[in-house]
């Protein structure tokens, strides 16, 4: 019946749009902004797990969950000693409040209560761990501390979510009904009832979350809203597969709490590791295999019972779950040998289906990860090496690769061939819109080949304007500067790795699929992280998020760090009562 | 766990580097996106919305409510204005279809080509409509260009560039179609030619500030004259002659002698001087730049090229703003095409301010060469071809060799006060500049000055 009167008030149906285009990027704003700003200011108090006294008296929190011993400055306890080694000892965390040390290859050697280590130790509170002869004591947090610690970190508690919520709703309600405008004629019930099921998960995600005492949510309103401009991209382009995209935001969403609860024990995540060492190679050559139905001539696609995958989009999250590692086994295992293997077969595979643009993010992200294990220049310097020799080899081997970069850079002198094609028309269409966009649904890019895919950007600027394009962008960068600061309040190199290597992943991915677009970079055909029209695509940027979800230790902000039992939290509450109960009822009102 | 910490800064390189990236596009996109814009239309095929009028406001196309381009509806006028108005599959690129799509469309940053409005602007443009066509009959068939314009405002009143084909009904035209050579290409803003005698007009410039008592001088002409190790030949036997009339007999020997004498640096200076090699902005479309290669040359090569030959080439609308410097006392307005933009509402633009050239020859020079120009009407083409004028001219009939008949040029200004208007005529292999161009010069300033 709306559907009707839409189509018989054409005069309404214009004032609409030409209101909400100025509309949309104010309330992106609105909703992007304070959440951003939260994002990129966490004060990331790091938390304090135990306490360890030196010789001169002095007590050093111990604020990770693997924490090095040494001389050298970059320790995270320093013992200025010349009887201590730079990198001595290691005190590592395990489930359960247990600890262990570990002789990183000292001179001095380590003991545990006068007993010498040889490799690793249980360490039990009021043990004394030497290091070379110096003495040092491993005590607990007492539970007034640790309740006075918990609740003087809950200060600095995240951005409440509510009123963006409510704008993001908003926002929703108004994209539903400016798409189903301008589908005119051709209107029907899909694009209201899509969009209502998006804001119905939405909510439900959150009261959920928040019922189960949950306060950060930042990281979901920002993908809650680029997957909103995903599914307007997707029924603008082609409305028949807007349920299908919904379905895959809600599979994504699914995704992301699982792999986050996971997370949440240690020692379970890092037991996997080789299922998901395997899982990387089997999803990025199953398609290879013979007899594998593919689709679209490129060999990337697999296609079963009708629905198409991308399974090297899902290798993506398996790979990082493979590549990122414990401190405890980066002294362990020294050498990259078995990742460089990993990656060598993943990129071989990604080769062989000529996906470039694939193997280049994961070439990218293997560089961060390699490093952040590493940390060795020349281990780096030999990897690029071999990864030139790779792509020249590559070129020989296949010299049409090379036409694609023929035109970078002269798109407008090459507007009728190849990539130039594309991307002329992007920046065309871009232009077009200006800074508020011609209205979701009005555009015209969406015509030109993977204008809803590779040219994504290109469709953002067009139909929502350049301000809500850049918010976009601006939010990738925001996940990655996140992810960089809640390194100093890491609990286990596990997640500070998964987390890094997470977001280099979609920030270089963003990179290569905004600026293949607009010809600053050539055209290799990725998808923009949560946006692009792509089932897979927004599973694998719904994964991703859960590595960043990991590291995100302030108190209550995350569900995939376990929290303290309620009884515990009672127990902490009447040991530093000034604050507790106010704390949340002040945030109930909020 | 610090030390991992440390090396985290590898992503935040990342992050920079997509930060910086996205930086580079917005430059971009402030800095281009008008003209990225109005590609849209021809790419699309859904021409873009706003009508081109003439400065009269006749409206020359225009579109339907159904989204279809219409154009004015005589077939002549429609393709005296082609170069000016473009095609709608958007191949003449310096049409203002294509060139002013942005202002048409009502473009602007903040809502893009999309007016809130959902229409597009009137353009009106400086060229009147009736010119272009008095212009392009009297082209007659031939390849040309035709440009007249008020060297006071700036304002085009015609330009014309030939081939050229009806826009409402283009043909299909194939590659090495002789009749349509370079019709896609505005040979007045984008051509460059060999200009012939027109170009002693600068070399007499040099002359008169460089060659003592050049007014005291005689040359007689023999058809052939000795210049360095050759000659430079003239059509007949000029005899004896002061600098004016060597001026209006065009004769070759004498202006070949002053340019070996000035010499190449001098020449190559006042060539610049007179933007000749320069490229002007034409409400934003850039016109070619004139070539003329005045270094290690011999004293006959020069000599040669002192009078247009060589391998000078000049672009027609840039002679055309030197010629209006010439009447304006050494500068003159650069052209503009755009006479205003209105919008859906009715609403004018902002009045445009006309902009100067430099100087593009001295003041007084100008006042000597304009008397000398004037001269070459009364003494050689005939006063009476150009009725209520105070018209001064030049004709050139530039030899290109290969077996063809030589281009024909005229240009000049009148000093009139009431109608300032310098313009440019040149005919492909025409012939007699005087006779060939003069004569369609002779019928469009007749519109331009005396009316119907």
């Amino acid at each position: 019946m709306l559907l009707q009167w839409l189509t018989d008030n054409p005069q309404f149906c214009a004032w609409f749009t030409t209101l909400v285009r100025f509309l949309f990027p104010i309330l992106a704003l609105m909703i992007l902004i304070r959440t951003i700003h939260s994002l990129l200011t966490v004060p990331c108090l790091p938390e304090v797990w135990a306490y360890l006294t030196l010789p001169n008296g002095a007590q050093e929190p111990l604020t990770h969950w693997e924490n090095i011993l040494g001389r050298g400055g970059s320790s995270d306890v320093i013992l200025n000693y010349p009887v201590v080694s730079r990198q001595h000892a290691a005190l590592i965390r395990r489930a359960e409040d247990t600890w262990t040390a570990y002789d990183l290859g000292s001179k001095g050697g380590v003991t545990v209560n006068g007993k010498a280590v040889e490799g690793s130790a249980p360490v039990q509170y009021g043990d004394v761990v030497a290091l070379g002869g110096v003495e040092t004591v491993l005590l607990p947090l007492s539970p007034e501390e640790k309740a006075q610690r918990r609740q003087r970190r809950r200060e600095h508690r995240p951005v409440s979510p509510w009123l963006g919520l409510i704008l993001l709703t908003l926002f929703q309600v108004l994209t539903a009904v400016q798409l189903t405008i301008s589908e005119g004629e051709n209107a029907t019930v899909m694009i209201p009832l899509t969009f209502l099921l998006l804001t119905g998960v939405m909510w439900l995600y959150f009261l959920v979350l928040r019922a189960s005492r949950r306060v950060g949510f930042e990281m979901e309103t920002i993908a809650f809203f680029l997957s909103t401009l995903s599914l307007a991209i997707t029924a603008s382009s082609n409305t028949g597969e807007l349920f299908k995209q919904f379905l895959c935001v809600a599979l994504g969403l699914a995704g992301f709490l699982i792999l986050g609860v996971f997370l949440r024990e240690l020692d379970r995540a890092k037991r996997i590791r080789w299922l998901m060492a395997g899982a990387a190679i089997a999803l990025a050559a199953v398609t290879l295999l013979p007899g594998v139905p593919t689709q679209y001539g490129a060999a990337n696609w697999l296609t079963i019972a009708g629905i198409s995958v991308q399974p090297s989009e899902l290798a993506k999250i398996c790979y990082i779950f493979a590549g990122a590692a414990t401190l405890e086994r980066l002294f362990h295992r020294r050498n990259l040998g078995l990742f460089i293997l990993l990656t060598g077969a993943v990129l071989g595979c990604l080769a062989l289906m000529s996906d470039f643009g694939t193997a280049a993010i994961f070439f990218v992200t293997f560089l961060v990860i390699a490093y952040l294990r590493s940390g060795d220049w020349a281990t780096l310097a030999l990897i690029c090496g071999g990864g030139v020799f790779a792509v020249l080899t590559m070129l020989s081997l296949k010299p049409y690769i090379l036409r694609r970069f023929a035109t970078w850079g002269h798109a407008w002198q090459n507007a009728s061939t190849g990539s130039g094609y594309q991307q002329t028309r992007t920046m065309a269409s871009a232009a077009s819109g200006g800074l508020v966009g011609v209205g979701p649904g009005e555009g015209w890019l969406h015509n030109v080949a993977a204008g809803d895919t590779d040219l994504v950007f290109g469709m953002l600027c067009e139909e929502w304007g350049l301000v809500i394009a850049l918010l976009a962008v601006g939010s990738v960068i925001t996940l990655a500067v996140f992810a960089v600061r809640a390194c100093r309040a890491g609990r286990s190199s596990f997640y500070v790795i998964a987390a890094c290597a997470a977001t280099s992943m979609m920030v270089f991915q963003t990179c290569l699929n905004v600026f293949g677009a607009v010809d600053i970079l050539p055209l290799t055909g990725v998808t923009f992280p949560f946006v692009s029209n792509g089932g897979t695509s927004m599973i694998s940027s719904w994964g991703l998020l859960a590595f960043l979800k990991a590291t995100d230790t302030r108190p209550n902000a995350s569900f995939a760090i376990r929290l303290p039992s309620r009884r515990e939290d009672r127990k902490n509450a009447a040991l530093a009562p000034q604050a507790g109960e106010e704390w949340e009822v002040e945030h109930e009102e909020n | 766990m610090k030390k991992i910490e440390k090396r985290a800064w590898l992503c935040l390189l990342l992050a920079g580097a997509l930060l910086l990236g996205s930086a580079a596009f917005v430059f971009r996109f402030v800095a281009n996106g008008a003209s990225w814009a109005s590609y849209l239309p021809v790419f699309s095929g859904q021409p873009a919305s706003g009508r081109v009028l003439d400065r009269d406001g006749d409206v020359l196309t225009w579109v339907d409510e159904g989204g279809v381009r219409r154009w004015y509806d005589s077939a002549t006028v429609r393709t005296a204005t082609l170069h000016a108005v473009g095609d709608a599959q958007g191949r003449i690129g310096t049409g203002a279809l294509v060139a002013f799509a942005d202002r048409l469309s009502g473009y602007n940053l903040l809502t893009g080509s999309y007016s809130p409005l959902g229409q597009g602007s009137d353009l009106y443009l400086t060229i009147d409509a009736r010119y272009n066509y008095i212009a392009y009959q009297a082209l007659n068939g031939r390849k040309g260009a035709v440009g007249v314009y008020n060297y006071k405002t700036g304002e085009v009143v015609c330009m014309v560039s030939t081939p050229a084909f009806d826009p409402a009904n283009p043909p299909d035209i194939q590659d090495g179609d002789e009749r349509y050579d370079g019709v896609y290409l505005n040979r007045f803003l984008s051509g460059a030619f060999t200009p012939g005698s027109v170009y002693k007009t600068v070399t007499l410039a040099a002359a008169i500030e460089n060659i003592g008592e050049l007014y005291e001088r005689t040359w007689t002409c023999t058809g052939s004259t000795t210049v360095g190790d050759g000659t430079v030949t003239c059509p007949h036997a000029h005899g004896e002659q002061d600098i004016y009339a060597a001026l209006s007999n065009s004769c070759n020997g004498v202006f070949a002698l002053l340019a070996a004498e000035m010499g190449e640096d001098v020449l190559a200076r006042y060539t610049d001087q007179a933007g000749l090699t320069a490229s002007y902005s034409v409400d934003g479309i850039r016109t070619a730049a004139g070539s003329f290669a005045l270094d290690g040359l011999t004293d006959n090569e020069l000599g040669w090229a002192g009078v247009g030959q060589y391998s000078d080439l000049v672009n027609p609308c840039a002679l055309m703003v030197y010629m209006g410097a010439v009447a304006n006392g050494g500068r003159a307005a650069v052209p503009e095409l755009v006479l205003r933009t209105e919008n859906a509402l009715g609403l004018p633009s902002l009045p445009s301010f006309t902009r100067q050239t430099g100087a593009l020859i001295a003041s007084d020079t100008a006042e000597a060469l304009a008397d000398m120009m004037r001269r070459n009407v009364t003494d050689q083409y005939g006063a009476s071809r150009f009725p209520n004028m105070d018209l001064c001219a030049k004709s050139g009939t530039a030899e290109v060799g290969g077996g063809q008949a030589p281009h024909a040029w005229f240009a000049g200004f009148l000093r009139n006060a009431d109608v300032p208007y310098a313009f440019v005529v040149l005919v492909e292999n025409g012939g007699s500049g005087a006779d060939v161009a003069g004569s369609v010069a002779a019928q469009v300033l007749d519109a331009v000055v005396n009316g119907y």
